[in-house]
């Protein structure tokens, strides 16, 4: 007698952790938590050597464009790729050597400065590392 | 031995600039306040007879330059007779007509002005000259601004400085002191709802409530010292210096040439001078509201390209509307929307450069962005349905592995039991 209750207890609470075990699955998939955004505080990006001397790419840092240049002398340098007027993309101009926003025609200097045109305010500048020629791109102090 | 005696040099040597630099740092602790040294202060202060806008962070005060400095006379004499003398070089107030050329002495001296800051410039008084405040003061109207009327007489300081009323921020309010008040200007004859009416526009919001000291004050259009309306020919330029594409593209249109002729100012006809408002779609177009619908009338060339313009930015605004939705949707079932986000960022780029051709008033141009904006609509849009079907694949492939789980489960223990019906019948039969 004392087996049977014994064996009863297991199966029972075995069937309800079964239950539990699909059912809160299915729960969770069915009412997603809204879940922050990643917290990305550095991407690789890419190879240096395989970045032209004087040409600029735009990269995904987590949910923003950043844009990674690579100046004559060979440094790379990194900005956010968001035009501070009104949020276009902005981009390299390997002629003037500066970084230009299309959408309004704002120019930015190699220091991420607004210098012409609606820009109020300079782009972010995002740390670069190149660690065994692999170009490190980090998140700036000021975004925590 | 050598090397000994040359470090202990070192040492010495180290020790006595320190003890020097100590004793400068004493020196300079022990020196008496300026208001105990300067006669002219000194006196002022204990006779309560100080300026009324008196501000112990002035600059010039913060340079050194005490009340002698402007006003001469010798600041090291406590007789007031002899300090206060021609003799002394005491000037006095000076009257309001003389203040340009007053303050112009030091400001519009490079060899002096560059022992405080070499990169200053000293253009300000001329550059006054020119103004309409300035050429008013020749003319003898002492009622128009100087430089103390915007910088202040006695709590200058520079236009970096917050607490300055020249600092960006602070100018709008700085010019409203005499430009808001009607009973001023009345002689003038000019507006005195600028202000009120820059709050209101785009530039004053971004300037004076987003405290965004890179949108533009009166000084940005107006010039400072050299302040003065702009005229109609370079109006355009005034507002191309940072809206320079739409400048340039609305410079080459034949509506450039014609109100050129007909001495209408470029950007003001359609958005205003001091509250240019948020420019939004609404302003092309062939509906009463529209700023085209001023000029244009029904049936004309312009009138039908303000039409196609506005049908345009109305389609590509109303796709990346529903792509943003979906986007937002898909975010909010939990499945990936990082790429839709990117090329979203794409589709809204191609939508404010179509915004900014509209003053090319091409529609073929306008066309060619809005286009480009509608595939990356559609691109975003069929990025979305694949994430929206995909979470749904996934809770109907979850349904169905669960039902099949279940469904083995009771078989099996159907079958465990029909195992052990077995066992029993072959046991009572044994």
């Amino acid at each position: 007698m004392k087996r049977n209750r014994f064996l009863n207890i297991i199966l029972g609470g075995g069937t309800l952790a079964w239950l539990g075990s699909i059912f809160y699955p299915v729960f969770s998939f069915l009412n997603p938590p809204k879940r922050p955004e990643a917290n990305v505080h550095s991407v690789k990006a890419g190879p240096a050597d395989k970045l032209a001397v004087n040409s600029g790419e735009i990269i995904k840092f987590g949910r923003r464009p950043v844009l990674l240049i690579r100046m004559d002398t060979g440094e790379v340098r990194a900005f956010s790729a968001t035009c501070t007027h009104l949020d276009c993309i902005v981009q390299y101009r390997q002629d003037s050597k500066q970084i230009w926003c299309a959408c309004h025609n704002g120019y930015y200097d190699l220091r991420g400065r607004n210098i012409s045109g609606p820009p109020p305010r300079p782009l972010d500048v995002y740390p670069v590392n190149i660690v065994n020629n692999e170009i490190i791109v980090s998140k700036p102090k000021q975004m925590g | 031995m050598k090397n000994q005696n040359h470090a202990s040099f070192l040492c010495l040597a180290a020790m006595a600039v320190l003890v020097l630099w100590a004793a400068g740092l004493r020196a300079a602790e022990d020196d008496p306040p300026l208001s105990e040294t300067d006669q002219c202060l000194s006196c002022h202060l204990d006779d309560d007879v100080m300026p009324q806008d008196y501000g112990e962070h002035d600059i010039h005060m913060q340079k050194g330059l005490s009340c002698a400095g402007c006003h001469g006379g010798d600041p090291a004499n406590d007789d007031m007779d002899d300090s206060m003398s021609p003799a002394a070089g005491y000037v006095g107030i000076p009257d309001k007509k003389d203040i340009p050329r007053f303050c112009g002495k030091c400001h519009s001296d490079i060899d002096f002005m560059r022992q405080y800051q070499p990169a200053i410039q000293t253009d300000q008084a001329e550059q006054y000259g020119h103004s309409v405040h300035g050429a008013k003061l020749m003319r003898g109207d002492t009622s128009v601004a100087v430089c103390t009327s915007c910088h202040s007489g006695h709590n200058i300081m520079p236009a970096s400085d917050p607490r300055s009323t020249v600092y960006a921020l602070n100018v709008p309010e700085t010019c409203n002191k005499c430009h808001g008040d009607a009973q001023y200007m009345k002689k003038y004859d000019i507006p005195t709802d600028q202000y009120e009416k820059f709050k209101k526009s785009v530039h004053g919001q971004a300037l004076l409530e987003e405290q965004d000291t890179g949108a533009p004050a009166c000084n940005d259009c107006h010039g400072n010292h050299g302040a003065m309306p702009p005229g109609i020919t370079s109006i355009s330029h005034v507002c191309g210096t940072c809206h320079i594409n739409n400048m340039e593209y609305f410079a080459g249109t034949k509506m450039a040439a014609g109100f050129k002729k007909k001495k209408l100012h470029g950007c003001e006809e359609c958005h205003g001078n001091h509250e240019v408002p948020k420019p939004s779609d609404k302003m092309i177009g062939d509906d009463k509201s529209s700023v085209c619908a001023q000029c244009h009338e029904s049936g004309d060339k312009g009138f039908l390209t303000a039409r196609v313009l506005r049908t345009r930015l109305d389609t590509l605004a109303a796709a990346y509307r529903k792509a943003s939705v979906m986007k937002e949707r898909v975010n909010s079932l939990g499945m990936d929307d990082l790429d839709i986000e990117f090329i979203l960022q794409e589709a809204k780029q191609s939508l404010t450069k179509a915004r900014t051709m509209i003053h090319t008033f091409d529609t073929l141009k306008v066309s060619a962005l809005t286009t480009e904006g509608l595939v990356k609509n559609q691109q975003a849009i069929r990025e979305a349905r694949v994430q929206i079907e995909a979470y749904y694949i996934r809770r109907k492939g979850l349904g169905a592995s669960t039902f099949i789980i279940t469904l083995l489960i009771v078989a099996l223990y159907l079958k465990i039991r029909e195992i052990e019906r077995r066992q029993k019948s072959t046991t009572g039969e044994v």
